[in-house]
């Protein structure tokens, strides 16, 4: 993975370990590019993190960046995290308390004391939007501003890898958003590789330019952010994702000529995006995003090609801001349960409340099969 | 008021300090943070001194430098004097029986630097020689305070063990808690009540400054 | 890193004023507890002539006894009871078997107005006892202080020591025996003559020697120890001359004839 534009190799990690925490994942990141790692509580994630700062050391791994090795345990070499290039936000920013913003920052820097260093962390700081609060101490400040000044002192070494902890999750709402936008702007600068820790989706969607989706210390999928979301390759990762919309079918037939393919489902016929690779006749999982669900519209409806008109009864609302999920029951052989995301705009347009029916459509790109696992230990398949 | 006894204390206590403050630190750090079998049982043996009587530890101190052992015998062919009834006796049975007075408060000060924050400084590139030092030292320093300050004060009131091991040699054993039990046999109740005022003093002063300078519960977690 | 350095320096620096200061000091002596003051004035005496400083140590004979078995630093011993002196003696660390200094005498003292009357034949301590007025009685440990042991001699001869003994308080040295007969919370003891006729003990209470055949005499010696430098042995030699012997006599010790 060379960087045509710096000449700089990214980084690539490969870890295993079967306890105490289990550990086999394999993770590339290219310089400037940010990689987001995304997987529940309990998925490894941080503990993969720790591994590429080296604050944990799995029982076998390799990890290098920009050409430095900086672990082997076959071959003996393990740097510590003071000799690896890396900077690292924590997610409680472990700033130090007894410290001044501005010392803070320079104390990541090869010659603290010298008037270079305190111009250099100004200039961080000023960076960040943080100028005129150099002198104060870390309790005099905000969550936003405190995870600020964590950044810059990650920035300060001048590092090989930028690694971010959860760095969003202690903060509220309103700063999580600007620090997004913040990160956004910072990252066009950044030349190095970026990986994010994070169990939100969706911020994995906003920062990163690609997603690996981590279950039990496992890789399960990685890509485009938007691609793994919509297009998982398995069940797992179709749960991982945040996938409600799951369901089982029978394949009838591939269409190349129509682009599609024909699924046997709840007693119809349902057009899928074109997946040859399935052979006709077998079982298969399918998923489809709330992306995928709309409702038919009224008055003449536009049908997209592979449009799949349903009926069905509204069961639950849940209100959201400016969205409310719809739970329905689909009518047909069986009950099959739905999820969608509707805009509450529409919710009073067409005044869909509990009990009543509703008329909506599967959008067929939008359905990605998966292979069928039999044996599935948990997930609502119908 | 026995000047000679009163400089004696002083020069044990301050002698004791200056043993037990990289002891302290070091042995502090490593009980806070190191993770090793029969950690437990160290903490134990540690902290003994708390509650062993004074004269159990004279007792063990004399047998094992006394006259008779090869520790006192080594030392004599050394120096030509005893470790027994010397200055240098005193200040090894005083470290020990400071331990778990100069040790603890540092452990616990140790132990409230966030795990964290060390981690931060790892990652900031520091050298272990400067996380200690620009990092460890300062958030640690009240508990090392406190420390010194109570090993002072808990120097100053030694009877037991320096009866034991010291012979009450005057200016070079005979601490000023010998000179009041001395002062006191001899019927000079004044001289005694003296130097009595002068200890209670110090030491009232002493213990106040390490509660003055304890973190208060509002600012305790560090990082 | 100048901190580390500096500590270390400063700690060697401790350490060395600790070796080389009274290493090459004055004697030490080492004296029974008996002679608390009269060997202060002998002392005293001693450095107005320009012999210089002595330094004194004060205890019971065989505590003083076990330390210098041990190894402690002492120069010349006083022991109340000779035997002590001989058997260092014969273990070969004195530099020969020492003189004879003086005999002492014990009596009983008592706080004024109390229910305990001081008379030479203990008959006072007889009736208090009989009375039921005596709660606690003080003499020297007899375990180790010569002054105790003769104590207890006495009372056994006086009839006295199976009704007394469940009574007793134990100084760790007569000096301490006398200040517990005196303190209030014992109502008298048995304690060294040498002691009760000191200016500080005479006007706080009443005393009364004990016939000196009521008990082992108490023949006390002097010894210089091996090692023992030029300063101690003429110390030594001065406890040995008139003005010294002037000095004992007048604090109650019966003296051998002059050398």
């Amino acid at each position: 993975m060379v960087d045509p534009e710096t000449g700089a190799r990214g980084l690539h990690a490969v870890l295993h370990q079967s306890g105490p925490i289990p550990l086999a994942a394999e993770i590339l990141c290219a310089p400037g590019e940010v990689l987001a790692l995304v997987g529940p509580s309990g998925s490894g994630k941080s503990t993969l993190l720790r591994c590429i700062a080296g604050l944990y050391t799995p029982r076998e791994g390799r990890v290098a960046c920009s050409g430095e090795t900086w672990l082997d345990t076959g071959g003996g070499i393990r740097l510590s995290p003071a000799r690896r290039r890396i900077g690292m936000v924590f997610q409680n920013y472990a700033l130090f308390p007894h410290l001044s913003a501005l010392e803070n920052v320079q104390e990541a820097m090869a010659s603290p004391a010298t008037p270079q260093a305190r111009a250099r962390a100004l200039e961080l700081l000023d960076k960040v939007h943080l100028e005129g609060l150099s002198a104060r101490r870390p309790r005099e400040l905000s969550g936003g501003q405190q995870q600020r000044v964590a950044l810059a002192r990650a920035l300060a070494r001048d590092p090989q890898a930028l690694l971010l902890d959860e760095p969003f999750s202690a903060v509220d709402r309103a700063t999580r958003e600007r620090l997004y936008g913040e990160l956004a702007e910072l990252r066009r600068e950044l030349r190095m590789p970026v990986v994010l820790v994070t169990h939100d989706l969706d911020e994995a969607v906003i920062l990163a330019d690609r997603l690996t989706l981590l279950s039990r210390g496992r890789s399960i999928q990685s890509g485009a952010p938007l691609e793994v979301m919509q297009r998982p390759a398995t069940l797992e990762a179709a749960r991982l994702a945040g996938i409600e919309n799951l369901f089982s079918a029978q394949v009838l037939a591939h269409c190349p000529d129509g682009g599609f393919t024909l699924l046997a489902w709840n007693g119809d016929q349902v057009r899928a995006r074109l997946q040859p690779a399935f052979p006709v006749g077998t079982r298969v999982a399918w998923a489809i995003h709330t992306a995928g669900v709309l409702l038919m519209p009224r008055n003449r409806p536009p049908r997209g090609r592979l449009d799949h008109p349903l009926e069905a009864r509204v069961t639950g609302m849940l209100g959201l801001v400016d969205r409310v999920r719809v739970q329905v029951l689909v009518f047909g052989q069986a009950e099959q349960a739905l999820t969608m995301s509707i805009p509450r705009h529409l919710v009073d347009r067409y005044a869909i409340c509990e009990g009543g029916s509703i008329a909506l459509r599967l959008r067929g790109e939008h359905i990605q099969v998966m292979p069928d696992e039999v044996s599935s230990a948990s997930g609502p398949i119908q | 008021m026995d000047w000679p006894a009163l400089s004696l204390s002083l020069q044990l206590a301050l002698a004791t300090m200056l043993v037990l403050l990289p002891l302290g630190v070091w042995a502090g750090r490593t009980l806070a943070w190191g993770r090793f079998r029969g950690k437990a049982l160290l903490e134990a043996l540690l902290a003994l001194p708390l509650v062993l009587p004074p004269t159990v530890l004279g007792f063990y101190l004399l047998v094992a430098m006394g006259g008779g052992s090869a520790l006192g015998h080594w030392y004599q062919s050394i120096t030509g004097h005893t470790l027994a009834f010397s200055f240098e006796g005193l200040l090894i049975a005083s470290v020990l029986f400071n331990l778990p007075f100069a040790i603890q408060p540092m452990q616990r000060s140790f132990e409230a630097i966030a795990l964290e924050v060390r981690e931060a400084a790892l990652c900031c590139g520091m050298s272990r020689w400067r996380i200690l030092r620009r990092i460890e030292l300062p958030l640690a320093w009240p508990g090392i305070l406190s420390a010194m300050v109570l090993t002072f004060a808990h120097t100053l009131g030694e009877f037991g063990v320096v009866l034991m091991v010291g012979g009450s040699i005057p200016g070079e054993t005979k601490t000023i808690a010998i000179a009041i039990y001395d002062r006191v046999q001899a019927f000079d109740t004044a001289a005694a009540g003296r130097m009595s005022a002068v200890l209670l003093g110090i030491s009232l002063a002493a213990i106040g400054l390490s509660y003055l300078i304890r973190p208060s519960p509002g600012r305790v977690q560090h990082g | 890193m100048h901190a580390p350095k500096r500590a270390l320096a400063l700690s060697l620096t401790l350490l060395w004023a600790c070796l080389s200061h009274a290493w090459a000091g004055s004697p030490v002596v080492a004296a029974a507890a008996d002679l608390k003051f009269a060997l202060e004035q002998v002392a005293a005496g001693f450095k107005a002539q320009g012999g210089g400083e002595v330094r004194l140590v004060f205890g019971s004979s065989g505590n003083l006894y076990r330390q210098i078995l041990q190894g402690a630093p002492f120069g010349l011993f006083l022991s109340a009871d000779e035997g002590f002196a001989v058997q260092l003696a014969d273990a070969g660390m004195t530099q020969d078997r020492g003189v004879l200094y003086g005999v002492g005498r014990i009596g009983i003292l008592v706080p004024p107005g109390g229910p305990l009357k001081a008379d030479a034949e203990l008959k006072g301590l007889a009736q208090a006892l009989a009375d039921g007025q005596v709660q606690r009685f003080a003499i020297a440990n007899p375990e180790h202080a010569p002054y105790g042991q003769r104590a207890e001699e006495a009372l056994r001869h006086a009839g006295l020591w199976d009704a007394i003994k469940g009574r007793l308080v134990f100084g760790e040295n007569v000096a301490q025996a006398a200040q517990f007969a005196l303190s209030g919370s014992a109502q008298g003891g048995v304690v060294a003559y040498s002691l009760a006729l000191s200016p500080a003990l005479a006007k706080q209470g009443d005393f009364a020697l004990i016939p000196a055949d009521w008990h082992a005499p108490l023949r006390q010696r002097m010894v210089l120890l091996a090692g023992a430098d030029e300063a101690t042995r003429a110390f030594y030699d001065h406890l040995q001359g008139p003005a010294a012997r002037a000095v004992m006599e007048r604090f109650g010790f019966i003296l051998p004839d002059a050398p």
